[in-house]
C-alpha cells in the first residue's frame, strides 16, 4: 500500500490562518503606533516595547509552566512557538496604546513609570487569557482588562487632579501653550459646554494629550480601511458602534451637532470599536449578535459618558465582553428553510 | 431561452477553480481486461448478484438485482466471462463484494429495447431497470426520486459543478447537450413537470450559451460559489424556494438531477444502454496529463492513471475520489470506478491541506459560510466535550450537509467535519 494521506473531506483549506490574521491586527495598529511615536516621543515606543514583552513572556512562561517544559525541553519549545499566534503581541500593543504616556504622580507631570506596562501585561496575559484556557478562551479583552487593572490599582497616578476636575488618562488632555495639565480635558470641556479643541484637532490628535494610540483619529481611520480590506472585521461593526453612540449622544444634547462630533472624535471610542471591541473572542459569534453587542456598547459608552463625566470606554468593553455569553445564548439560530412552528401547534 | 441570474444566496465560499482539463474533450477508455463492479455502488442495500463464476455475460447484462426499495440494478460494463465473486476492501479499506469479469474482446452487446415516445410509467421503469443512480456523489436511486410524495412542478438540473478540479459534467454539457436536454425532459414527462430550469454557475459560459438555444429550458447564471451545487442551495438560487428544514426537494415542488444522470437517462431510454459507464475527470498536479474520460464501470483507478499519461514527478500526497471538498480519500489506486465517481483526483502535497489545528478563535466565518445557516463552532465545542444534544441544540448539526464549507474558511483549521459526523453518528444511535 502506499504512503497516502487520509483524511476526511474537505482536502483543500483556505490559506488564512490564526497566525494571518493576528498579523493583519498588528499591521493595522502600525499607523496608530507610528501617531503615538510622532506625537508622545520615543518614550511611547519604549512602553510598547516593555508592554509586548511582559505579554509575550507572560504567555510563553505560563506555557513552560503547564506543559511542564523541563521534562522535555526541546519538544515543548518547539510546540510553544511553531503554535505561537501573535495574539500576545496584539494584546501588548493595544495595551500599551491606551495607556498614557505622561501621568500624574504627586502633583507633577511626570513619564508613565516603566513598570506599568509590565504588570498591565502581566496582569492581561496570566489572569485575564492563560488562566481562563489561552487564546480563544478569555472571557474579557485582555487589553481592556489590563489598562482597567491599572486604573483601579494606581487611581493617584493614572487619574490626573488639577483643580476639581479629575481626569482619566483615557480623556485627551489639551496641551496648547506648553502648559501642563492646566485645561480641562476636551471630553470633560465638551461636558461643560468649553469648547477649546477643533474638531480638526481631535481628527488628526495635534495638540491634544491622551492615551498615546487613541489621540490620532486619522491612524485609527487608516487601520481601519485596512481591517475591512483584509476582511479581519466586518465593516458595518464599528460603524455601529460610533452611530449608535453619536445617535444617543446627539439626543442627550438637545441635537447639537457641533458637541456630538467632538464627543465622537474624543476619547476611546473609535480605537476601543474599531480595534478592542471587534476583538473575535470576546464578541458574539452570530451576526445578530454582534449587531446587539455593538449598538449596546455605542449606547452604553454616551450614556456612561454623560453620566459620569469621564472617559468610560473600558469599562463599557468589559461590561458587555461579560454579556457576551449571553447574547449569545439567547439569540435565535434559524437554519436555512427554518419553518416557523405554527402558534399553538405542539412542538 | 435567454440566460437569467440566479438569485442572491449570500452563504458560500470562494473556492479556487482548478478547472484545468475544461478544455479537454472527453476521451474514451478502451475497455479494460478486467473489471471489478461493486454490489454496492449507489445509496442503499448492495444488489443481489444474479449470476455465477463461469457465466458468460455481454456488454449490458444484469449481473446484479436491486436489493431493496433504495438500491440500484448492476450491470457488466464489458463482454467477457465472470472469474470472481469476492468481497475485498474497497477504496476505504471496508469490506466490499465485487464480481470481477475478464474481458474476451468480442465486444457484444445486451441492450434493452430502446423506447420511442415513452410513457411517465414506462421512463420510470426504464430509469429502474437501467439502475441509474444520482451521479454527482451521493448515489440516490433515480427511480425513487422520480415519484415523489408531492406535487412537483420544477425540474433542475445541476450544472453548477462547484466542485474544484472537476470538469466531468462541464464537458459533458459541452458535447452533449442535446442528450442532457432529452433527458432531462423525459425526467420532466415522469414527474409531470412542465418548467425545466438549469442552473450553470458563471465560470462555464461556453455552456450556459450552449444551454440557452433550447426554448423549454431556463437557463440561470449561478454566481460561482460553493456549495451552488448542493441541492437545497441550487433550488433556492434557480427558484427562490426554501426546502423546509428536513424535508425533501419535492417538499418544496422541485426535483433536482445532476448532467450525468440526465444524460445516462438519454441513453437509457433511446439505446436502452444500462449505466455501464460514466464520464469522469482525472486531475491534479500527482498525474501528467489531466483528462475528461469515459470510464467503463469497474474500471481499476491506476489504469484511469495510465490513460492520463501515468504519475507525474510530482509525488501524489492524496488519492481523492469525487471532488477535494466532499470527495474521500483513498488508500491506494487498486480499487475499481464507481457509479458515483465523478472525480479521480491525485494531488500533491502543495495542493492538500496538512495544517495543524489550533484553537478556536471565535471569529464566527464558519457561520458566516454556512451553506445551512447553522453555527459550526458550537457543533465543534460541544461535540469535542462530548455533549452531543447541546451540538444539536446550539449548533444544529442535524441539519448539516457536510459540505465542508466551515472547515475550508476556518483559520483555526479546526476539525469540523470529523466532529460534525461523530455527532451525527451518536445522535442517530441514540434516536
Amino acid at each position: 500500500m502506499d504512503k497516502h494521506i487520509i483524511s476526511t473531506s474537505p482536502h483543500i483549506r483556505s490559506k488564512l490562518t490564526s497566525r494571518r490574521i493576528m498579523l493583519d491586527v498588528l499591521i493595522a495598529l502600525l499607523p496608530c503606533c507610528i501617531a503615538a511615536i510622532v506625537f508622545f516621543g520615543w518614550y511611547s515606543l519604549a512602553i510598547m516595547a516593555l508592554s509586548v514583552a511582559s505579554c509575550v513572556i507572560s504567555e510563553i512562561a505560563y506555557k513552560i509552566i503547564e506543559k511542564k517544559a523541563w521534562e522535555d525541553w526541546s519538544a515543548v519549545m518547539n510546540h510553544i512557538f511553531s503554535r505561537f499566534d501573535f495574539s500576545s503581541v496584539v494584546t501588548g500593543i493595544i495595551l500599551s496604546l491606551i495607556l498614557p504616556t505622561r501621568v500624574n504622580i504627586n502633583g507633577e507631570l511626570a513619564l508613565l513609570p516603566w513598570y506599568m506596562p509590565l504588570l498591565g501585561g502581566m496582569f492581561a496575559i496570566l489572569l485575564c487569557k492563560m488562566l481562563f484556557g489561552g487564546t480563544g478562551r478569555n472571557l474579557v479583552n485582555p487589553a481592556c482588562a489590563g489598562r482597567v487593572f491599572l486604573f483601579i490599582s494606581y487611581m493617584s497616578i493614572m487619574t490626573a487632579c488639577v483643580g476639581n476636575c479629575v481626569i482619566s488618562p483615557l480623556v485627551e488632555l489639551s496641551v496648547a501653550e506648553g502648559e501642563i495639565l492646566s485645561g480641562a480635558t476636551p471630553l470633560t470641556a465638551l461636558l461643560e459646554g468649553n469648547k477649546t479643541l477643533s474638531p480638526l484637532d481631535l481628527f488628526l490628535g495635534t495638540g491634544v494629550d491622551g492615551a498615546m494610540g487613541e489621540t490620532c483619529k486619522l491612524a485609527i481611520l487608516i487601520g481601519y480601511l485596512y481591517l475591512c480590506v483584509r476582511r479581519t472585521i466586518k465593516w458595518y461593526y464599528p460603524l455601529m458602534a460610533i452611530g449608535a453612540s453619536a445617535t444617543l449622544c446627539l439626543f442627550m444634547e438637545g441635537f447639537d451637532f457641533s458637541i456630538t462630533l467632538s464627543s465622537v472624535l474624543s476619547g476611546g471610542l473609535l480605537f476601543g470599536s474599531v480595534f478592542m471591541a471587534t476583538d473575535y473572542v470576546t464578541n458574539p459569534k452570530s451576526t445578530l449578535g454582534n449587531v446587539i453587542f455593538f449598538v449596546s456598547f455605542g449606547l452604553l459608552n454616551a450614556g456612561l459618558r454623560k453620566a459620569t463625566g469621564i472617559e468610560v470606554t473600558s469599562f463599557c468593553l468589559l461590561i458587555m465582553n461579560c454579556i457576551t455569553p449571553l447574547i449569545d445564548l439567547v439569540v435565535p439560530r434559524r437554519p436555512f428553510g427554518f419553518v416557523r412552528p405554527a402558534k399553538g401547534a405542539k412542538a | 431561452m435567454k440566460k437569467i441570474k440566479g438569485f442572491f444566496y449570500n452563504r458560500g465560499v470562494h473556492v479556487p477553480d482548478h478547472k484545468v482539463a475544461s478544455g479537454k474533450p472527453i476521451e474514451v477508455l478502451p475497455p479494460p481486461q478486467v473489471v471489478s463492479l461493486s454490489l454496492s455502488m449507489g445509496l442503499g442495500r448492495p444488489a443481489e448478484p444474479l449470476v455465477a463464476v463461469g457465466d458468460k455475460v455481454r456488454k449490458g447484462t444484469l449481473i446484479g438485482k436491486s436489493g431493496g426499495f433504495i438500491s440500484s440494478n448492476l450491470h457488466s460494463s464489458i463482454c467477457g466471462e465472470v472469474i470472481a465473486i469476492a468481497t475485498r476492501p474497497n477504496a476505504t479499506g471496508a469490506p466490499e463484494t465485487y464480481i470481477d469479469i475478464k474481458n474476451n474482446g468480442l465486444d457484444e452487446v445486451d441492450y434493452m429495447e430502446p423506447l420511442s415516445d415513452p410513457g411517465p410509467d414506462e421512463i420510470k421503469k426504464r430509469v429502474l431497470d437501467a439502475g441509474i443512480v444520482g451521479m454527482g456523489g451521493a448515489g440516490f436511486p433515480t427511480a425513487v426520486k422520480l415519484s415523489p410524495k408531492t406535487p412537483v412542478d420544477v425540474l433542475i438540473i445541476n450544472g453548477a459543478e462547484c466542485e474544484p478540479y472537476l470538469t466531468c459534467d462541464h464537458r459533458l454539457m459541452l458535447e452533449h447537450s442535446d442528450e442532457v436536454v432529452r433527458g432531462a425532459r423525459y425526467f420532466a414527462k415522469a414527474i409531470g413537470c412542465k418548467e425545466i430550469i438549469i442552473g450553470i454557475e458563471a465560470n462555464k459560459p461556453d455552456a450556459i450559451e450552449i444551454f440557452e438555444k433550447y426554448d423549454d429550458i431556463k437557463v440561470v447564471e449561478l454566481k460561482k460559489q460553493y456549495p451552488m451545487g448542493g441541492e437545497k442551495q441550487l433550488i433556492y438560487c434557480t427558484t427562490k424556494r426554501k426546502v423546509p428544514l428536513g424535508k425533501l426537494p419535492a417538499d418544496a415542488g422541485c426535483n433536482v438531477q445532476n448532467v450525468s444522470t440526465c444524460y445516462a437517462a438519454c441513453q437509457a431510454i433511446e439505446q436502452g444502454k444500462p449505466l455501464i459507464d460514466r464520464v469522469m475527470t482525472c486531475a491534479g498536479d500527482g498525474v501528467k496529463e489531466p483528462k475528461n474520460i469515459l470510464v467503463p464501470l469497474g474500471t481499476k483507478l491506476s489504469e484511469v492513471v495510465e490513460f492520463c499519461g501515468g504519475q507525474s514527478e510530482k509525488e501524489a500526497a492524496k488519492l481523492i475520489s469525487g471532488g477535494p471538498m466532499m470527495g474521500f480519500a483513498m488508500i491506494g489506486l487498486d480499487s475499481p470506478t464507481k457509479k458515483t465517481s465523478s472525480g479521480l483526483l491525485l494531488l500533491s502535497i502543495d495542493e492538500i491541506d496538512t495544517s495543524v489545528a489550533t484553537p478556536c478563535l471565535n471569529c464566527g466565518r464558519c457561520a458566516d459560510v454556512c451553506s445551512m445557516k447553522l453555527m459550526p463552532m458550537n457543533t465543534v465545542f460541544y461535540a469535542k466535550a462530548g455533549n452531543f444534544e447541546m451540538a444539536a441544540k446550539m449548533g444544529g448539526v442535524m441539519n448539516c450537509i457536510e459540505c465542508g464549507a466551515c472547515a475550508y474558511v476556518c483559520p483555526a483549521k479546526q476539525p469540523f467535519l470529523q466532529n460534525i459526523r461523530l455527532a451525527k453518528a451518536e445522535l442517530r444511535k441514540r434516536g
